[in-house]
């Protein structure tokens, strides 16, 4: 019997076999991490921590794309098998992300699970936080990026908070309480009630 | 055994599995059955539904729009 992880040098290590949703995320990855950084947020971040519950989206943070740069990885998801909802025309999906709203990928013939493809840029101050401040985790061979462990329970306390996301922070605070430090949620605390009252006060004045 | 409470309702669930998860991973075992099946459902279900290809696309694009997801 081993324990559920274990950190080494900083790197989250989970003591499990990788997934089918683990393949899924990893051949996106593959594909995305030769032409941007990014950051993996949310449900999967829960799940591959060994919540068990379903999702139909996997959220990755993607900064803001180059339009050639972004032809290039659109092109080489199609080549890897992977659909976009938005359109097949890759100047159509351009226009979704030039004006940084979503878009969805997921494997040819299936519709779920889907990379949710959010965009974010310095203007959205806690997404953009916890996406130049990742945590390495890793099953097996397949290593990618999250938030630290405490932005990530106080997004979904604070922010989310609905049912599915309140279970969510009540596993990774127990699943990782022995890794917690109570100083970052004071600091990372701060970032995202300071988020919440930006956006109050843009909708007021709006 | 750090929880001794018998856990009643789903929270109490979430914090019993993610104790005992935490110390033992052979639970992880049951977590990858549950994803699995749960991924395998939703690919099939509407690859059944919605054909292959060009055709799956079409398809989907046209749910996706109906419920406004596009």
């Amino acid at each position: 019997m081993n324990k559920g992880y274990t950190l080494i040098d900083g790197t989250i290590i989970l003591n499990r076999e990788l997934n089918d949703l683990d393949l899924f995320v990893k051949d996106f990855l593959d594909v995305l991490k030769k032409y941007s950084s990014y950051l993996v947020v949310s449900g999967y971040v829960s799940i591959s921590s060994g919540r068990t519950r379903g999702t139909e989206d996997v959220d990755v943070l993607v900064e803001v794309f180059d339009k050639k740069l972004f032809e290039k990885l659109f092109y080489d998801l199609e080549k890897n098998n992977f659909w976009c909802y938005q359109s097949d025309d890759f100047e159509e999906v351009y226009d979704y992300v030039r004006e940084m709203k979503s878009i969805r990928f997921a494997r040819k013939n299936e519709m779920f699970p889907n990379i949710e493809f959010i965009l974010v840029d310095e203007s959205k101050k806690a997404k953009y936080f916890e996406f130049t401040h990742p945590q390495k985790i890793r099953v097996k061979d397949f290593e990618f990026l999250i938030p630290p462990i405490e932005f990530e329970i106080l997004y979904k306390e604070i922010v989310l908070g609905g049912d599915k996301d309140l279970a969510d922070a009540k596993h990774l605070r127990l699943f990782y309480s022995e890794i917690l430090e109570g100083n970052k949620f004071n600091e990372y605390k701060k970032i995202i009630i300071g988020e919440i009252k930006n956006e109050i006060e843009k909708n007021t004045r709006i | 055994m750090k929880s001794k409470k018998i856990p009643v309702s789903d929270m109490d669930y979430v914090e019993y599995y993610a104790l005992k998860l935490k110390e033992n991973n052979k639970l992880f075992s049951q977590h990858k059955k549950f994803i699995e099946s749960q991924y395998k459902g939703s690919s099939t279900l509407f690859r059944n539904s919605y054909g292959k290809g060009e055709e799956f696309k079409k398809n989907a694009r046209t749910y996706l729009k109906s419920m406004k997801l596009i």
